[in-house]
């Protein structure tokens, strides 16, 4: 691997990529201002690979569409390395100079012949061999994913074995090439930047460095653990356990967190719980304060975007009634605990202290970015300009390494009870658990009620017709959804947005999570189908 | 960078090759009036306001399409050019909505022929064509289309195909019942349509519309840069607000921002949250009878932090656990992280997009 | 934006027949995959899949014959379109049935008598052993060039650009996929001469589409017909069945009813599967045409002329011309004795064109020398030789020399009104001046003739003036001449009811 988590290179250097390898992102509906722009790429005439379950939109302008059983993601690309090392492509004058342990990735994928992923991923040979000769000549290419890689109990191998493809290949330190994880919230990047993270205080800085703990301790005036923290997929299983009190702000948990049964009988099962949101939420019913907190439109801040890109919200209104916005509330609830968090006179200061904190981002200030417009981290001083793609001064500093990854099967199989496989995800036209967008009339018309995707020959043989109700059941629960009937997805699987309150998609969706990551499999699980039953 | 020199109205101008015209003047701080012209977009050169005189032809070609070349001279402003501008001009009101004074209607997003036409003048005032452009009602509440205040420059149309890729509108009809249409003049929600708006962004006229929008002067609005607080592209958009609200939402010029002037569908339409009934506008407390009750911030503020500490000594500060929004800003986030090592004790402080 | 893979090009053809529904726009949709509101504008600009069904013409000379009587009695019948002009002036007033077959129609015009010396010889036989294709064979392609040359050759679809120039580019460019396109979407009020040539001498347009490709290295070649001139293509395809052109690709193509694809990047966009709505130039067809190739367009007479040139030579062609090179198919329809198509050589004035065609009917007033486009002009003039330069000294055209005479029994402001209807229907609607300024136009003379108040006509010549400078294409730049003409030449006369 190679560097912090966030996309190598640039937005704006897609239109000039001569390949994209898209894997696991449905990029017109997630992120379609980027999907634009890989649109302009395909009309100047670059080529486009599609590596998705579903024939999403960005498949009808594709050269390839690999259209890959959910969860094999792992065979896929470890024959696509396959591929390239058996036809000599990789870019030995790269691996020599800038990674290590090549040999491993060698010996990993000697195995994972294209025939054999055929079998596995259901991606036929020749098009993964077309695949890969494609990336691994195109001087230009660049890989763009996001959590149809990340949201799987391998996730982080899915990341090493796009890595390792990014690495032989040599596709790094070049612009419209890299490795770029798209980020699906507007401030994804910027809140791990933050420091809010069990394991990193700001700007990726350990808390079980002691140095980095020193500094921080000396910068807020207080002794801080150095025991790393439970991540979000831990808290939440320990809910009634090891945590008992929990603050949580802008997020609906109940809703977007998997398995919503077990987060239910977590959240009765602890003693406090304070909220901090614009509106009532199905996490509300557990809390026992509630502070209404201002929206974007309401404050001053930051977001940072996927390409690192630091830029500024501004307060365009005030918030209703008496919310109030986020950073006033939280420094008033830390000093009625009794620490004394500092009179910052708006956020500039905020941003200003942890700049100082933060060898990232210390040359951004809210002041340069309203001179010059965003800036991409790393930022080392004020005199510098920024960063548009990343590794560009010497590939990388120091090696990136190869991890030899090897497949494991997805947590939760397809069975004879449970014969169809879940993916879940997100469409145009709502935004995660749509509190924003279901307020809104045209996106309500567009898109009003939970649906299950499926394909023809599945709906004929459970005998549910295109518009019927139906139930979706998991060993978690069970929900309603609308039958979409659809050749867009494969034969034996299926597939559901998150966005309906009234019908959550989570309520069926595994909390295994990722071993690294702890990040939940939201792609796969196994359900079955019924006529509706309330 | 420039390749080689080209004259525009007498001065000297770099330019490069594959450049048109009209993008060497603009950096030579030349004026060109121009309709149809995106820079996002092929050149349509439609509109025909943006003719001048080039060397080596002796009709009057488009700035926006023509190429720059090696020794080429170029004349923007002279007697035949204004003359074809004014009666150009006076034929674009023959065929569109005209205010009081005789001049294009103004439109809620500004209305560029009306600027044009108080900038370069018209030559007469003629009968209006009234031609049989078709009106459309569509049911959706973001996309309107007014055929009257339309000039048919198809920099919707364009951009709907070339950028937006849906192609959910097109020209439709022929010669002076050219208009624009969906398929079969559906509404645009059952079609491929996917309510980007940029059809309503790069119409020049307003004759594109946003159907839910309050109809206003254009100086009315403040327009407040901000980033779009959805997904992770982090698009720059202007709230544009009115009365302590916001009311629309509009895209920077593009080439200005990492969106290039683009927007999508929750980032342009998806506001009215802001302004909701069902916001949360008091702190709330639950109270002995198992409800939530509107309290004072002293209240919720105390309550919330004697039962955060109350765990934290009963169970350990590692019973405590701080989520944090990947929603909220990096500033909120700092303090969240700094809130719970610093205030609380723990490291248990996790952002909610964990991936 | 397209699927990839999408078949465009099908687009027209799938429309055919279809209707405009919602339905047929998603099964086309599906078929080409081209999006369904791209193939919804692409149906409405072509009047025969927007308005299917049998059509009775309005063209100036169907007018003159009683065409407005034959459109009410056919009307009372059944549902029938008023269109544009038909391509059959001679045999007027007509009206098409299904299948754009002929339904009402006069006796076959008129065409010169048998005369091997002439370069076409519209009465004369086609020779099936193709002498022209093996003598460009053994002489190679340069040789054929330097003859088309030499005759003096300008291209016969209105431009009068020499012939050998465009040859010469097109065979000059590297890229190794290149195109021929005959342009045989004959479609100028008052102009049926292409029509002829497919129907008595085909083999003289395909054996020169054969040399043209053989010359410049196309890989196939393309005749565009237009979709009212079903046996035309018929002709041409019996032509090409009786063998002898194996070596060659050719596809037919059948507009859809369109003036504007006339317009040789229209037609490239039409065969293309879009709206026939003009190209910006440059590029030129030469250099980027069909599908962004180069490409050879040449019309149908141009072509026709070719094997006469190269068997007898190019100088024999130059010195048949008059006051230019070679010989011309003149129309001629209106009020003359005998209507039809005479080939005399390039230069031949008015009066003896109509020599030719058995002489005047009635006193004549003026002349169209050149379809709508070119305008009326007095009498005065019917001793000048009708050729590309003297016409364009006299502010009129030759363009494809449809020659129109009319007498002084019409109002020369109706004949413009008849005219301006033209083309404000035919207008692709792209640029402003031409669309917004030929509706303008005819509202004025509509009022005109409706109060006789001059007024009306105002600001007509500088409109005129503004069609000419802004339009994109050729239609925007002349769409505005008949009223202006008119009202120039025949002030006694505009205005005046018969």
């Amino acid at each position: 691997m190679f560097g912090a988590g966030a996309m190598t290179n640039s937005i704006p250097e897609i239109r000039d990529a001569e390949l994209l390898f898209v894997i696991g992102s449905n990029t017109t509906e997630a992120h379609p201002i980027i999907a634009m722009e890989m649109k302009r790429a395909v009309r100047n005439g670059a080529k486009l690979i599609v590596a998705d379950p579903r024939a999403i939109w960005l498949t009808e302008i594709a050269d390839i569409h690999m259209q890959i059983k959910p969860g094999t993601d792992v065979w896929l690309l470890n024959a696509m390395a396959h591929v390239i090392i058996a036809e000599g492509l990789q870019d030995q004058a790269f691996i020599d100079a800038h990674t290590e342990d090549f040999g491993e990735v060698i010996a990993a994928v000697a195995d994972y012949t294209p025939e054999k992923a055929e079998e596995i991923t259901g991606v036929p040979a020749e098009d993964i061999r077309q695949s890969a000769r494609l990336y691994a000549t195109t001087k230009h290419a660049g890989i763009y994913y996001t959590l149809g890689i990340t949201e799987h109990t391998h996730g982080t191998d899915n990341v090493y074995c796009l890595a390792n493809l990014v690495l032989m290949t040599g596709h790094l330190g070049r612009v419209s090439s890299g490795m770029n994880p798209l980020r699906g919230q507007n401030n994804v990047q910027g809140a791990n930047d933050a420091g809010a993270s069990p394991i990193f205080y700001p700007s990726y800085q350990r808390v079980s460095d002691p140095t980095a703990q020193a500094k921080f301790e000396a910068a807020w005036g207080v002794d801080l653990s150095p025991n790393e923290g439970q991540n979000l997929n831990q808290m939440m299983k320990e809910m009634g356990k090891s945590i008992r009190g929990l603050f949580v702000m802008g997020e609906d948990i109940v809703l977007s967190e998997p398995n919503t049964g077990a987060i239910e009988a977590g959240l009765n099962g602890i003693d406090f719980l304070v909220m901090q949101d614009i509106f009532p939420n199905e996490t509300m019913r557990y809390a026992d304060v509630v502070f209404p907190a201002g929206c974007f439109a309401e404050k001053e801040g930051v977001f940072t975007n996927s390409d690192r890109r630091v830029q500024l919200v501004r307060k365009a209104v005030d918030p209703p009634g008496q919310a109030r916005a986020d950073w006033r509330i939280l420094c008033d609830l830390a000093r009625a605990v009794g620490y004394p968090m500092p009179a910052y006179a708006d956020p500039s200061e905020i941003y200003a202290e942890m700049a100082s904190l933060s060898p990232k981002f210390a040359g951004i200030s809210h002041a340069r970015i309203a001179e010059e417009g965003g800036l991409q981290w790393p930022c080392s001083h004020v005199d510098h300009p920024g960063t548009v793609t990343l590794h560009g001064d010497g590939p990388i500093k120091g090696k990136g390494s190869f991890q030899g990854v090897f497949y494991r099967p997805s947590a939760e199989l397809a069975s004879p009870e449970y014969p169809l496989v879940l993916s879940t995800g997100r469409t145009l036209y709502h935004y995660n658990s749509a509190t924003q967008t279901r307020r809104d009339g045209g996106l309500d018309a567009k898109q009003s009620e939970n649906f299950i995707q499926m394909h023809p020959q599945d709906a004929r043989r459970l005998d549910v017709a295109n518009g019927e109700r139906v139930s979706v059941i998991s060993r978690r629960g069970q929900i309603g959804a609308v039958v979409e009937r659809t050749r867009s997805v494969r034969p034996g699987c299926v597939w559901m947005p998150f966005h309906f309150s009234e019908d959550m998609a989570n309520r069926l969706t595994n909390d295994a999570g990722d071993a690294v990551t702890g990040t939940g499999e939201y792609k796969v699980c196994a359900v079955r189908v019924e006529q509706f039953s309330g | 960078m420039s390749d080689f020199e080209i004259m525009i109205d007498g001065q000297t101008v770099g330019a490069s090759d594959g450049e048109t015209v009209l993008t060497a003047a603009i950096r030579a701080g030349v004026s060109i009036p121009t309709l149809c012209h995106d820079p996002r977009l092929d050149p349509a050169a439609a509109c025909r306001t943006c003719l001048v005189e080039v060397s080596g032809s002796g009709r009057l070609q488009p700035a926006c399409a023509w190429k720059a070349q090696a020794d080429m001279t170029v004349v923007t402003e002279n007697p035949r050019i204004k003359r074809h501008r004014a009666v150009l001009l006076s034929m674009y009101l023959a065929d569109h909505a005209l205010d009081d004074e005789g001049l294009p209607v103004e439109r809620p997003n500004g209305n560029q022929l009306r600027e044009m036409v108080i900038k370069e003048g018209h030559a007469f005032d003629l009968v209006p064509v009234a031609a049989p452009r078709g009106n459309r009602e569509d049911k959706n509440p973001y996309v309107q289309f007014n055929p009257d205040a339309c000039i048919l420059c198809a920099r919707c149309t364009r951009y709907c195909d070339e950028v937006e890729a849906v192609s959910a509108i097109s020209l439709a009809g022929r010669g002076s019942a050219t208009t624009i249409s969906t398929v079969a003049e559906r509404s645009l929600l059952d079609t491929s349509c996917e309510l980007c708006g940029g059809c309503i962004d790069v119409c020049p006229t307003g004759a594109m519309f946003e159907g839910k929008a309050p109809v206003h002067a254009p100086e009315a609005i403040e327009k407040v840069r901000s980033t779009c607080n959805f997904c992770g592209v982090g698009c720059q958009l202007d709230l544009n607000v009115l009365d302590g609200k916001v009311i629309k939402v509009t895209a920077p010029p593009p080439g200005t921002t990492v969106n290039d002037g683009n927007l999508c569908v929750k980032g342009r339409f998806a506001y009215d949250f802001v302004h909701h009934d069902d916001r949360l506008t008091t702190p709330l407390i639950r109270r002995d009878d198992g409800e939530l009750h509107p309290c004072s911030w002293d209240e919720a503020i105390s309550a919330a932090a004697a039962g955060l500490l109350a765990v934290k000594k009963n169970h350990g500060a590692d019973a405590l656990g701080f989520i944090s929004s990947a929603r909220c800003t990096v500033e909120e986030n700092y303090l969240v992280q700094k809130m719970s090592r610093a205030a609380f004790g723990t490291n248990n402080c996790h952002q909610c997009a964990a991936t | 934006m397209e699927k990839k893979g999408s078949k465009r090009q099908a687009v027209l053809d799938a429309l055919t027949g279809q209707g405009l529904s919602r339905e047929a726009m998603a099964r086309v949709a599906e078929l080409t995959g081209v999006p369904e509101a791209d193939v919804y504008g692409v149906g409405t600009f072509y009047t025969l899949l927007a308005e299917p069904g049998p059509r009775v013409c309005q063209g100036l000379s169907c007018k003159l014959a009683g065409g407005d009587a034959l459109a009410e009695k056919l009307e009372a019948k059944g549902t029938v379109h008023r269109v544009s002009c038909l391509g059959q002036c001679d045999r007027a007033p007509v009206s098409l049935g299904e299948n754009n077959r002929l339904d009402v129609a006069g006796p076959r015009g008129g065409i010169s008598p048998d005369n091997p010396g002439l370069v076409m010889n519209l009465a004369g036989e086609d020779d099936p052993s193709y002498p022209a294709l093996a003598w460009a064979r053994k002489m190679g392609g340069e040789a054929v060039i330097d003859e088309l040359e030499a005759s003096g050759l300008q291209g016969r679809g209105g431009a009068g650009f020499p012939a050998h120039i465009k040859w010469r580019a097109v065979r000059a460019e590297a890229e190794p996929t290149k195109y021929v396109v005959c342009n045989a979407d004959e479609g100028e009020p008052g102009t049926f001469k292409d029509r002829e040539i497919m129907l008595r001498r085909p083999q003289l347009m395909l054996e020169a589409l054969a040399i043209a490709a053989f010359v410049t290295g196309c890989e196939a070649i393309y005749i565009y017909v237009r979709g009212e001139f079903p046996e035309e293509t018929d002709a041409l395809k019996a032509a090409l069945a009786k063998g002898g052109l194996e070596d060659f690709e050719f596809r037919f193509i059948e507009g859809h009813g369109a003036y504007i694809c006339g317009e040789e990047t229209a037609l490239i966009e039409s065969i293309e599967g879009r709206r026939g709505m003009p190209r910006l130039k440059p590029p030129y067809p030469t250099q980027q045409g069909l599908w962004g190739k180069p490409t050879l367009m040449n019309n149908v007479e141009t072509l026709a002329c070719v094997p006469d040139i190269l068997l007898r030579g190019g100088a024999r062609f130059l010195a048949l011309g008059k006051t230019e090179p070679g010989t011309k198919l003149y129309c001629l329809s209106g009020h003359v004795n005998n209507p039809g198509v005479y080939e005399l050589p390039l230069g031949a004035s008015l009066n003896e064109l109509v020599a030719a065609g058995g002489g005047f009917v009635g006193t004549p007033l003026a002349f169209s020398p050149g379809g709508a486009s070119s305008g009326v002009l007095p009498m005065s003039l019917a001793d000048e030789p009708l050729d590309f330069k003297s016409l364009a000294a006299h502010g009129s055209m030759l363009g494809s020399a449809g020659v129109v005479v009319l007498n002084d029994t019409v109002d020369m402001a109706w004949v413009a009104q008849v005219q301006a209807v033209f083309f404000e229907d035919e207008s692709c609607g792209q640029c402003a001046p031409c669309r917004i300024g030929a509706r303008l136009v005819r509202q004025a003379l509509d009022r005109y003739l409706q109060s006789g108040n001059p007024d009306n006509l105002e600001h007509i010549e500088e409109l005129a003036w503004e069609m000419t400078e802004g339009s994109i294409c050729g239609l925007g730049m002349v769409a505005a001449e008949p009223a202006v003409t008119a009202r120039r030449h025949f002030s006694d006369h505009f205005g005046v009811r018969p």
